[in-house]
């Protein structure tokens, strides 16, 4: 279970974040650093998967949309109100996730890899090559799955009306609380029983798979619990930005995310938040070379697996407890 | 009948177009489990290089295209020595450089766009006219694409089968260190294998590019589709790819044909799928023995 | 007679691990040396760490008069030492010839690939009927000569046996070691790495005692087999 550390710098960390709308007023670092919370859920669930699971998965930009793409469907086909969709959309994204898992999972590394970059391309081109119109609303044709547009106005968390032009603060706050959850989730994954079996799996193969360690149920339990929080993720952007589209899917994006967990470092726990930290940093930093963008970000990517695997996590300087290696003294 | 002739001919043109693209990845994955997420970059990068010759310096095609191999060839080789060399003997190789090479194509990819713009443009290296076969044309690109693969193949064999470099390349795939006691220094053999790759890639987007037109990002459709059918044929499988592309564009031209344009990437992949999980290790693939 | 190779208290191991501590030695320019010792105990490591595979931490590797530590591999090859790793390690997709021929790599080895082959085939016949066979497909004993033979095809001065008896039926052990010991007396130099000490102590003019990565013991045959205490010890007989 989470050591009492874990829980205190989390509770700082969550308590530092919950001021940042109280002391600015400027709505665009608020919104910003919403964003910010959406992307560290989907890399800290993804770490799960990659670091610790050593699943070398690139669907999980697919799982985001399937959870954006529920949240979407179930609001404007069905009227659902938003708060039930999100727990529909976070368990439809577990129930995929589950689906595709089983078909991939059984096999060799970068098999996973290729198989599950398949089936978010497929997924995308199924969005996006459908034309057939399934609706005919005033704004014009609506395939089923939204074409290339997407969709909008399916519904949102009543905050607009509430608080009025206020209603990012809130939004704000809920993604700060599903972000300490997705953080505890994790925490809990890492220390508790399938942390363990992982690390068995890890430090010695033979000898875990001898005592009824099964890589591929552990895996598949990690690749479908961490889709939870993905969906879940997913669902709050399109919430959050009233819009869901296929530019999700893209490429410019999965790198973006990876190189979080990259310059963080895979398998740590608090490596990938500082990642998604800097890079959201870095790329606002770069705004005005909007340009270069996927350049930096490639130069950014390909630097640290080359001279620095371990992130920033992994430099001497940084204390705070590692994953792997050291053992939990208390 | 004339349907027969033009899913064959369609079919087979696609499938020798997949093979070229196949199989430098094959033969990287092969020789070092190098999984190059550039590739796809490195097809637009060799369609582009060949256009810019025949357009903007008026060359003759094949010098463009030979121009497009060895821009390729050189970028290949500075993959190696850049992301490869550094991490060769390092656990978690094949992670890293498959992360590392995604990196490098998102650079290769944007430095394209930067010079060329996002506008599709066609590309000059394009054979007129076409042959009749009953009823159906059948344009002379496609036979020359047809013509290209094969003179590849039989190249690339008689390189693996007959050459002192393929047999470096054969034996340091099959056991490195044994290579090495051998006398064979490896990474200079690795250098070769990823220049030629790049050579290759250079070839498959010209080709690639012919048919439809020049893109920045037209690489990463072929290239997730070389992979398939790399996993296909078993990763590293050279001439298994070879008999996959095949097939595969052949059953790509019929589903086509039978469900439309745009399910016939969801069936690709559906069989895809069924095939690993009834082979694991792709069709033609062997389990690898473990090496600690 | 001269030092071929000359060990100057090397270290090596892998990683923060030392498993081979400040050994020296000399191999005689012809001959079986024999290195013995418990498994585990740094005689692999001694030969990786020769065929340049395993990095120095300490010492001087001199062969022939040239200091060749922290070379690469190929260098080392070309330079006349020859490693036939434990366990074979063919090509195992490649035929018994193809195997052969990567033996002969490197150019001034391909130059006399041909009288080499002929030399190999009269030693071991048994590859002459076996030449077109995959190298997956033999039994553990036509292995062991294939890995012997693509050693004997690069030339070399020195020629380095990682247990050439491992995991082979007696009959077979004997019949390797016949063409080893053959190797031996013909003048060539050889170094030999054998668990069991009783198999070599009759052929090798030096043994060399590794025990926990150190050199223990070192005298010949004959000398080892009169000293049941070391036997005791080290190698529990």
């Amino acid at each position: 279970m989470p050591t009492r550390r874990d829980l205190l710098i989390l509770a700082v960390l969550v308590a530092l974040a919950a001021l940042i709308p109280l002391v600015t007023g400027m709505r665009y670092i608020v919104t910003q650093a919403t964003l910010f919370f959406i992307w560290a859920i989907v890399v800290t669930q993804w770490n799960l998967v990659l670091g610790v699971g050593g699943i070398f998965s690139l669907a999980q930009m697919a799982l985001f949309a399937v959870g954006a793409y529920s949240t979407a469907m179930l609001g404007y086909y069905f009227e659902l109100p938003m708060l039930l969709a999100m727990p529909i959309a976070a368990l439809v994204t577990v129930l995929v996730s589950t689906l595709v898992g089983a078909a991939c999972l059984r096999l060799k590394g970068p098999y996973v890899a290729l198989l599950t970059l398949a089936v978010a391309q497929m997924l995308y081109l199924l969005i996006t090559n459908d034309t057939a119109c399934f609706t005919n609303p005033p704004s014009g044709c609506m395939p089923f799955f939204g074409g290339v547009r997407g969709f909008t106005r399916f519904g949102d968390l009543g905050f607009r009306e509430l608080l009025g032009g206020k209603w990012y603060v809130a939004h704000f706050y809920v993604g700060l609380f599903l972000l300490a959850l997705a953080v505890l989730f994790s925490l809990a994954i890492i220390r508790g029983p399938m942390g363990l079996a992982f690390q068995a799996l890890r430090d010695n193969p033979g000898c875990a798979m001898s005592r009824g360690v099964s890589k591929f149920k552990y895996q598949l339990w990690l690749f479908a619990l961490s889709a939870f929080f993905t969906g879940l993720a997913g669902s709050f952007y399109a919430i959050n930005f009233a819009a869901i589209g296929p530019t999700v899917f893209s490429i410019s994006l999965l790198l973006f995310l990876m190189s979080m967990i990259v310059v963080g470092g895979i398998g740590t726990i608090w490596g990938p938040l500082l990642g998604a930290l800097i890079l959201m940093l870095t790329d606002e930093a770069m705004r005005e070379f909007g340009d270069w963008r996927d350049i930096g970000l490639g130069l950014i990517l390909a630097g640290f697996v080359i001279f620095l695997p371990r992130g920033l996590m992994g430099l001497p300087v940084a204390r705070l407890p590692r994953l792997s290696g050291r053992r939990r003294a208390d | 009948m004339d349907v027969i002739v033009q899913i064959i001919a369609s079919g087979l043109t696609m499938g020798a177009m997949y093979a070229i693209s196949t199989i430098g990845l094959a033969l990287v994955y092969g020789s070092l489990n190098m999984l190059n997420m550039a590739h796809g970059a490195l097809l637009a990068l060799g369609g582009y290089v060949c256009y810019f010759a025949m357009a903007h310096l008026g060359l003759h095609p094949l010098i463009g295209l030979l121009g497009a191999m060895v821009v390729c060839g050189v970028a290949g080789l500075a993959i190696f020595l850049v992301a490869a060399r550094p991490m060769l003997r390092a656990e978690n190789f094949e992670t890293r450089i498959f992360i590392a090479t995604i990196g490098i194509g998102a650079i290769i990819e944007n430095i394209v766009l930067r010079l060329f713009g996002p506008q599709p443009t066609p590309q000059p290296f394009n054979l007129s006219g076409a042959i009749v076969i009953g009823q159906v044309h059948v344009p002379n690109q496609n036979l020359l694409i047809l013509g290209l693969a094969l003179l590849l193949m039989a190249g690339l064999a008689l390189l693996l089968q007959r050459t002192r470099l393929g047999r470096a390349i054969r034996a340091t795939a099959q056991n490195r260190e044994a290579a090495q006691l051998m006398g064979v220094r490896v990474s200079f053999v690795y250098a070769q294998v990823l220049a030629l790759s790049g050579g290759l890639a250079a070839i498959s987007g010209v080709m690639i590019s012919s048919l439809s037109s020049l893109l920045p990002n037209m690489g990463g459709d072929p290239m997730l589709k070389a992979f398939i059918i790399c996993v296909v044929a078993g990763l590293g499988n050279v001439y298994g790819a070879v008999a996959a592309a095949i097939v595969l564009g052949l059953l790509e031209a019929m589903a086509q044909y039978v469900l439309g344009v745009q399910y016939s990437f969801a069936i690709l992949l559906l069989l895809v799928i069924l095939v690993l999980i009834w082979r694991p290790f792709g069709l033609f693939g062997r389990r690898q023995v473990v090496r600690l | 007679m001269t030092a071929l190779l000359q060990l100057d208290g090397i270290s090596a191991g892998y990683g923060n691990q030392t498993v081979l501590r400040e050994v020296s030695l000399a191999v005689a320019d012809g001959g079986m040396t024999a290195i013995i010792g418990p498994n585990g105990h740094g005689k692999t490591t001694l030969l990786r760490a020769i065929s340049g595979l395993m990095p120095l931490k300490a010492g001087r590797i001199v062969f022939d008069g040239h200091d060749i530590g922290g070379r690469r591999p190929d260098e080392i090859v070309a330079a006349g030492i020859i490693h036939v790793p434990q366990g074979d390690m063919l090509f195992p997709e490649l035929t018994v010839l193809e195997n052969l021929l990567m033996g002969a790599y490197l150019p001034q080895a391909a130059a006399e690939s041909g009288r080499r082959l002929e030399e190999v085939f009269a030693l071991l016949p048994k590859l002459r009927d076996r030449r077109a066979q995959i190298a997956s497909t033999l039994s553990g004993g036509e292995r062991r000569m294939v890995g012997i033979g693509r050693g004997l095809m690069a030339g070399g001065r020195l020629l380095m046996l990682d247990e050439p008896s491992l995991g082979l039926a007696p009959i077979v052990i004997d019949q390797i070691y016949e063409v080893v010991d053959e190797l031996a007396r013909s003048g060539r130099a050889v170094l030999v790495v054998e668990e069991n000490a009783a198999r070599v102590a009759d052929k090798a003019v030096l043994m060399a005692l590794l025990d926990n990565g150190r050199l223990v013991w070192s005298g010949a045959g004959a000398e080892l087999m009169a000293r049941p205490e070391i036997l005791a010890t080290y190698l529990g007989a």
